[in-house]
C-alpha cells in the first residue's frame, strides 16, 4: 500500500501531464471504438442483424434478381413440412430525413409465425390497421423512425421509390426494443405493397423456410434444391449475414487498423510519460532498492501506474468513443456507398461488450506501453550505484539499433510479398506497422543528429537557447526520443496518408476525365451522403430515346449475380452507344471503341479490374455467370479500370443483360449528344419531357465529374479525421515530454535564470526543444510516411479493393514540414510558460 | 543616464536596458545596502517571517560571511542580496540599483553583469562542457571571450578539463568550474551559499583559498553562508543571524 502511494501519488501530483496521457491513451481507445461502432451502425442492414430479421426462418430460397412467383408452384409439396413465408426487402429515399429506409414487405397474416412483430396502433383497433396495411397503401414504422420523422398513426409518410415519389400512410408502429437498432429505420408493410412499389410484381426477393416440427435442415434442404430450377439457391439465413458482412469487411478492416495507429501513437504517449516519471524517480527507486525494494516491487509499482493510466483513459475512450460514432456515423456511409447499395443505417449502439472492449484497450495498451520504461526501472541500482549513471540511459548499441533496423525493413519486404487473409490486407498493414515502427528504432539516432552534430556556438546571443535546448534534448535523450518518435509517427501517418489519398485523387480525377464522356447523366435521387436510392423507372429510357433519339442514351442496368459462387456485380450497357461514343479505360491501353466492338461482334463481355484482380481473370479468358435466366458463358475481351465500387463487375451488352434479367429500369443513363449540340437545351427538353412525374435529376458532366469528386472527398473524410486525431495525440505527446523534461529540470532552468538567463532566453530554450524534437520527428516522419504511402497505394489498396492506383508523391511534403514544425512550437508554448513559473531563488533554496 | 556600469546594448536588445537606476557604482563604497529588510513566506493562513528588521552593508571588495543555524535565514538573506528574492519590507540597494523598484528585466540584467553565484552543489549544466559552463553568463549577455574562459580555467587549475562534461570531473573540479563561472563577467558581486559545503575538507580549503584569492584579484566583494567556522576566520566580517534577525556583526 505505502509502495503503491509512493507511485500514485507523485503521478497525481502533476495533475496536467497525467490528465495529458490519460487524454492521450483515451482518444486512441476513442478512435478505434468510434470507428467500429460507425461502421456496424453505418451498416446495419449488413450486419449481424439480417438473422434477427429473419426471425424464426431457419432456411432461405434465393436467386439472385429474386424469386419469381410463378416457381413458387413447385415448393408446394414441402407445404406440410414448413411454413413458406415471401420477403420483399428494398430501400426508399426518405426526403425529410435524407437518407435510405429499409422497405420489409411481410405477409402480414403469415409472418406472426417467424417475426415476433407486436403492432402498436395507440386508440385505433388493430383489425383496422391490418386492413389498412393490406387493403390500401397502410405501413408500420419503427418507433425510432416516427420519432426522427416526428410521425405519428394517420400521418402520411413521403417516400421515394424506384425514382417515383409515393405518400403512404402510418397504420401502426412497431417496436421490437430486443430486435435493436436494425429496425430504426424500417417500414413495414404487406408484400403486395411492396412488391408494387418495387416494381416486382413477378416475384419476391426470399422465401423464408420456418420448418413446422423438427427436421434435419440438410436432408430438407436438399429435397428443395430438387424441386427448384438450379438458379436458386436454398441456405441458412445466416449465410446471407457473412455475405453481407464480407461486402464490408476490408473497409470496416482498413478503418479500424487506420484507428488502431491512433492506439500506437498513444502507446507511444503512454511510454513516454512512463519512462519520465522512471527517470524522475531514479533517486527515490534507488533509495528503495537500498532499503529492501525487490524487483519484482518496483515492477509492480510501475504497472500500476501504467494500469490506473490505462483504465482512466480506457473509460473516458469509451464515452469519446460512443459520441465520435455517433458524429462518424454519416462519414462512414458515405464510404460504404461506394462499395455497397441500399444499405440501411441504424443507430450507434454501446454495449457492454464494447464498454469492456474499450478499457481492455485502454489497459493493454497501457501496459504495453511500461514494458520499456520497466526495463529502465529495473535497470536502476541501489543508491550507492546511482551516481556512477547517466540520468538516461535509454542510449542502445548501435550495433542492436542496426540489427533492430535491418530485422524491421526485412520483415516490412516479406510481409508486402505476402497475399491477403481473406480480402483482409493483414500482411501488408503489418508491413506498414513495420515501417512505421523503425521510427521508434530511428528517432533516438535523430534526436542525436539534432542535438550533437554541429552545435550551436554559444558565442552569440541567439545561440544560447539552441545550445541550450540541445544539451537538453541530449540530457532527456531517450525520452526526446520518445516524444519525436510520436512525432514522426503521426507526420508520417499523415504523410502516408496524403500519398495515398493523392494518389487516389488524381487516379479518380484522370479516370472521370476519360470513363465520364457523356453529356448527361441521369439518375434517381441520391441521399445526403451521396448514396442513390433504387433505379430510374424504365419509362424515363423510353422517354429520353423519343427526346434524344436511340443512339444517345446508354441505360446502365445493374443486378446481382455469381461466379464461382460468390456474389458479384453484373451490369447492362448499350455496347453500341459505348463503342461509338468510346471513354471507358482499359488496363491494357487499347481503346474502348475497339474493345466494344469486339464485344458487339462476339457477344463478349468486359470485367472490372476488381472483378480481375478478385477472381484472377484477364482479357481472353471465359467467365460463367449465374443469373436469374441460368449460367451463361462468355469471353472477356477487356479489363477496365473502375474505382466505383470494389465489388467484381461483369457488364453485358443491354440486349443479353435483359435477356436474364427483368427490366427494373437502369441505375443510371447516360446521354450522349452529337458534338454540335446544346447541351443546356437537351437537359431542358428532357427535363419537360419527364414532366416531373418521376424523382431523378439530370446532370451536365461538369456536375457529375464535380459529384464523383464530392463523393471521393467524402469517402475520405473519416480517413482523414482519424490522421488529425493522431496528430492530436503526437501534439499531446510533445507537451507531454517537454512539460515533464521542464519540470525535470526546474532547477538548472532557474540556474540559468540565476546566472542572468531572462525570460525571453528561457522561453526561447523550451522553444528550442520543441523546435529540434520537431525537426527530428518531421524528417524522419516524412521519409518513412511515403514508403508507408507508397505500401498503401501499391499493395494495400490492390489487396483490399483491386483498384490499381498512380502513386503520386504528394507535393505538400514541404508543406507538411511548415505545418508540423510551427505546430510542435506551438505545442512547446505551454511547457515553455511553465518554465518561466519557476523562481529563480529555487535554485539558491534548493542548494542551501 | 543609468548610474551604473551597463554595457552599451545593440538596438535589438534595447528592451532588455533597465528601467529604474539608482546610486553610483564610483561615488559609492557600498555594493549592498539593506535598511529595516524583512521578508515573510505566506502560504494559505501559514506565514513565516524568515527576515526581520535586517540592516546591512556590504562594501566594495569586502569578504562578509553569514553564519547561523540551519533555518536562521542566511540563505533568505543571499537570495535578497542576489537580487532572486524580493524583500517584504524595507529598501535594499544592489550595485546601485534599488530593488524595489527594479522590474523583473533589471533584476535579470543585474544577476546578469554585476553578480556571480556559487552554489553549494555547484549546479553546473550537466550537458555543457567546462569551457561552456564558464562561458555561459557571458553567452546569455551576447558576448563571447574565449581567452577570457580559458584564463579563469587556467587559474582554477583546469586547462585539461576545458572539454570534460561536470559528469567527467570531481566535485572539487566541479566547484572550480562553477567559481570560474561565478567570475567569469567580472562582476562586482559574488554570492557563494555553503562553497565548500559539499567538499571535504581537503578540497573545501583549496576551493576557498581559491575563490578568496580570485576575487580579490578581480576586486568583487563576496558575501557568503558557511557553517564552516575556518571559512568564517578569513572573512574580514562575521554576521550572525539568529531566527531571521542579525544578532551580531563583527570584524
Amino acid at each position: 500500500m505505502i509502495l503503491r502511494s509512493l507511485w500514485l501519488r507523485p503521478t497525481m501530483a502533476h495533475p496536467i501531464r497525467a490528465l495529458l496521457t490519460v487524454l492521450g491513451v483515451a482518444i486512441g481507445v476513442a478512435s478505434v471504438l468510434s470507428t467500429i461502432l460507425a461502421s456496424r451502425a453505418a451498416v446495419a442492414s449488413l450486419g449481424s442483424d439480417v438473422e434477427v430479421l429473419a426471425g424464426g426462418a431457419r432456411l432461405e430460397v434465393t436467386r439472385p434478381g429474386g424469386v419469381a412467383v410463378e416457381d413458387l408452384e413447385a415448393l408446394r409439396p414441402v407445404c406440410d413440412e414448413a411454413l413458406l413465408v415471401p420477403v420483399v426487402e428494398g430501400a426508399a429515399l426518405a426526403p425529410a430525413l435524407g437518407d435510405i429506409v429499409r422497405l420489409l414487405g411481410v405477409d402480414l397474416l403469415l409472418d406472426r409465425e417467424v417475426r415476433p412483430i407486436e403492432l402498436e396502433v395507440g386508440d385505433g383497433s388493430l383489425e383496422a390497421a391490418r386492413d389498412a396495411m393490406l387493403l390500401a397503401d397502410g405501413v408500420a414504422i419503427s418507433r425510432s423512425l416516427a420519432d426522427e420523422l416526428s410521425l405519428g398513426i394517420g400521418d402520411s409518410l413521403d417516400l421515394v421509390v424506384q425514382a417515383r415519389e409515393c405518400s403512404l400512410e402510418v397504420a401502426a408502429l412497431v417496436e421490437p426494443e430486443r430486435f435493436g437498432s436494425v429496425w430504426d429505420r424500417v417500414v413495414l408493410l404487406d408484400v403486395a405493397l411492396a412488391q408494387e412499389l418495387l416494381g416486382r410484381l413477378d416475384r419476391v426477393d426470399r422465401i423464408e423456410l420456418m420448418p413446422r416440427a423438427e427436421l434435419e435442415l440438410e436432408p430438407f434442404a436438399a429435397r428443395v434444391r430438387e424441386l427448384l430450377p438450379p438458379t436458386y439457391r436454398i441456405r441458412p439465413a445466416s449465410e446471407r449475414r457473412e455475405e453481407g458482412e464480407r461486402m464490408v469487411r476490408a473497409l470496416e478492416f482498413n478503418l479500424t487498423a487506420l484507428a488502431g495507429v491512433s492506439v500506437l501513437v498513444g502507446i507511444v504517449l503512454v511510454a513516454t510519460t512512463l519512462a519520465t516519471s522512471v527517470v524522475q524517480r531514479r533517486a527515490q527507486i534507488a533509495l528503495l532498492r537500498s532499503l529492501g525494494a525487490s524487483s519484482a516491487q518496483v515492477a509492480r509499482a510501475v504497472v500500476i501506474e501504467a494500469a490506473a493510466i490505462g483504465v482512466a483513459g480506457g473509460a473516458i475512450g469509451v464515452l469519446l468513443g460512443w459520441v465520435g460514432a455517433r458524429a462518424a456515423v454519416a462519414s462512414v456511409r458515405a464510404t460504404v456507398a461506394t462499395v455497397v447499395e441500399g444499405v440501411v443505417a441504424g443507430t450507434v449502439q454501446l454495449n457492454p461488450i464494447w464498454i469492456l472492449a474499450g478499457l481492455a484497450l485502454g489497459l493493454l495498451a497501457s501496459v504495453a506501453a511500461a514494458v520499456l520504461p520497466l526495463r529502465e526501472a529495473l535497470r536502476t541500482p541501489p543508491l550507492q550505484g546511482l551516481r556512477t549513471q547517466h540520468s538516461d540511459s535509454a542510449t542502445r548499441p548501435w550495433k542492436g539499433r542496426v540489427l533492430t533496423l535491418a530485422g524491421l525493413v526485412g520483415a516490412a519486404i516479406v510481409f508486402v510479398n505476402l497475399p491477403p487473409v481473406g480480402d483482409r490486407p493483414v500482411w501488408a498493414l503489418i508491413a506498414a506497422l513495420c515501417i512505421l515502427s523503425t521510427l521508434l528504432v530511428l528517432a533516438g539516432p535523430l534526436v542525436d543528429l539534432f542535438a550533437r552534430v554541429h552545435p550551436a556556438s554559444l558565442g552569440s546571443g541567439a545561440g544560447v537557447p539552441v545550445r541550450l535546448a540541445q544539451a537538453a534534448l541530449e540530457a532527456g535523450r531517450g525520452r526526446a526520443a520518445w516524444a519525436a518518435g510520436a512525432v514522426g509517427m503521426a507526420v508520417g501517418l499523415a504523410v502516408a496518408m496524403t500519398t495515398m489519398v493523392g494518389s487516389f485523387r488524381k487516379s479518380v480525377v484522370d479516370w472521370t476525365r476519360q470513363a465520364m464522356p457523356s453529356d448527361l447523366f441521369v439518375r434517381p435521387l441520391a441521399t445526403d451522403t451521396g448514396a442513390l436510392a433504387g433505379r430510374i423507372d424504365p419509362e424515363v429510357v423510353s422517354i429520353a430515346r423519343r427526346e434524344l433519339g436511340d443512339e444517345a442514351v446508354d441505360p446502365f442496368h445493374q443486378s446481382q449475380a455469381y461466379y464461382r459462387d460468390q456474389p458479384i456485380l453484373l451490369g447492362g450497357a448499350a455496347f453500341d452507344v459505348v463503342a461509338h461514343e468510346g471513354g471507358v479505360p482499359f488496363l491494357d491501353g487499347r481503346s474502348s471503341r475497339e474493345v466494344f466492338a469486339q464485344a458487339v461482334l462476339t457477344g463478349g463481355v468486359v470485367a472490372n479490374e476488381p472483378f480481375a484482380r478478385r477472381f484472377d481473370v484477364s482479357a481472353g479468358d471465359r467467365v460463367r455467370v449465374e443469373t436469374p435466366g441460368g449460367t451463361i458463358a462468355r469471353e472477356v475481351v477487356g479489363v477496365y479500370r473502375d474505382y466505383s465500387g470494389h465489388m467484381g463487375r461483369v457488364v453485358l451488352d443491354l440486349p443479353d443483360y435483359l435477356a436474364h434479367y427483368p427490366d427494373e429500369g437502369p441505375q443510371s443513363v447516360s446521354v450522349f449528344l452529337p458534338p454540335a449540340a446544346d447541351v443546356s437545351s437537351a437537359r431542358t427538353r428532357l427535363a419537360t419531357a419527364l414532366e416531373g412525374r418521376f424523382a431523378v435529376e439530370i446532370l451536365d458532366n461538369r456536375e457529375v465529374r464535380a459529384e464523383v469528386l464530392e463523393v471521393f472527398e467524402r469517402t475520405f473524410a473519416i480517413t482523414i479525421a482519424l490522421q488529425l486525431i493522431s496528430s492530436v495525440v503526437a501534439g499531446i505527446a510533445v507537451v507531454a515530454v517537454l512539460g515533464a523534461l521542464i519540470h525535470e529540470r526546474k532547477r538548472e532552468l532557474a540556474v540559468v535564470r540565476v546566472l542572468g538567463g531572462s525570460q525571453r532566453q528561457l522561453f526561447g530554450l523550451v522553444l528550442g526543444e520543441a523546435l529540434l524534437l520537431g525537426l527530428a520527428g518531421t524528417l524522419g516522419g516524412l521519409v518513412v510516411g511515403v514508403v508507408v504511402g507508397y505500401v498503401l497505394v501499391t499493395v494495400v489498396n490492390l489487396q483490399s479493393f483491386g483498384w490499381s492506383l498512380q502513386f503520386v508523391l504528394p507535393g505538400s511534403l514541404l508543406g507538411t514540414l511548415l505545418i508540423v514544425v510551427p505546430a510542435c512550437l506551438l505545442s512547446g508554448l505551454i511547457p515553455a510558460f511553465l518554465s518561466l513559473r519557476t523562481p529563480p531563488r529555487e535554485a539558491l533554496r534548493a542548494s542551501a | 543616464m543609468p548610474a551604473t556600469d551597463l554595457r552599451p546594448v545593440d538596438p535589438g536588445r534595447a528592451a532588455e536596458q533597465p528601467t529604474t537606476m539608482q546610486g553610483n557604482q564610483h561615488g559609492s563604497r557600498d555594493i549592498v545596502e539593506l535598511q529595516g529588510v524583512e521578508r515573510t513566506y505566506s502560504r494559505g493562513k501559514l506565514s513565516v517571517q524568515a527576515l526581520r528588521e535586517i540592516d546591512f552593508v556590504l562594501r566594495r571588495r569586502e569578504l562578509v560571511a553569514l553564519v547561523g543555524p540551519s533555518g536562521c535565514g542566511k540563505s533568505t538573506l543571499l537570495n535578497v542580496v542576489a537580487a532572486v528574492d524580493r524583500a517584504t519590507a524595507g529598501r535594499v540597494v544592489v550595485c546601485g540599483q534599488d530593488l524595489e523598484r527594479a522590474t523583473e528585466n533589471d533584476l535579470t540584467l543585474l544577476r546578469r553583469r554585476k553578480i556571480g553565484v556559487v552554489f553549494q552543489d555547484f549546479q553546473l549544466m550537466p550537458n555543457l562542457t567546462a569551457e561552456e559552463n564558464v562561458a555561459l553568463p557571458l553567452a546569455l549577455d551576447g558576448r563571447s571571450d574565449p581567452e577570457r574562459v580559458l584564463e579563469l580555467l587556467a587559474r582554477v587549475g583546469l586547462s585539461q578539463r576545458v572539454g570534460h562534461f561536470p559528469s567527467e570531473l570531481s566535485g572539487g573540479e566541479q566547484q572550480r568550474v562553477a567559481i570560474a563561472r561565478a567570475l567569469v563577467h567580472k562582476p562586482e558581486l559574488i554570492v557563494a551559499d555553503e562553497p565548500t559545503g559539499n567538499l571535504d575538507s581537503g578540497n573545501g580549503g583549496y576551493i576557498l583559498e581559491m575563490l578568496t584569492g580570485l576575487r580579490l584579484e578581480e576586486g568583487a566583494a563576496l558575501v557568503l553562508a558557511t557553517h564552516d567556522p575556518s571559512l568564517a576566520e578569513r572573512a574580514d566580517r562575521v554576521v550572525r543571524l539568529r531566527d531571521g534577525l542579525i544578532v551580531e556583526s563583527s570584524a
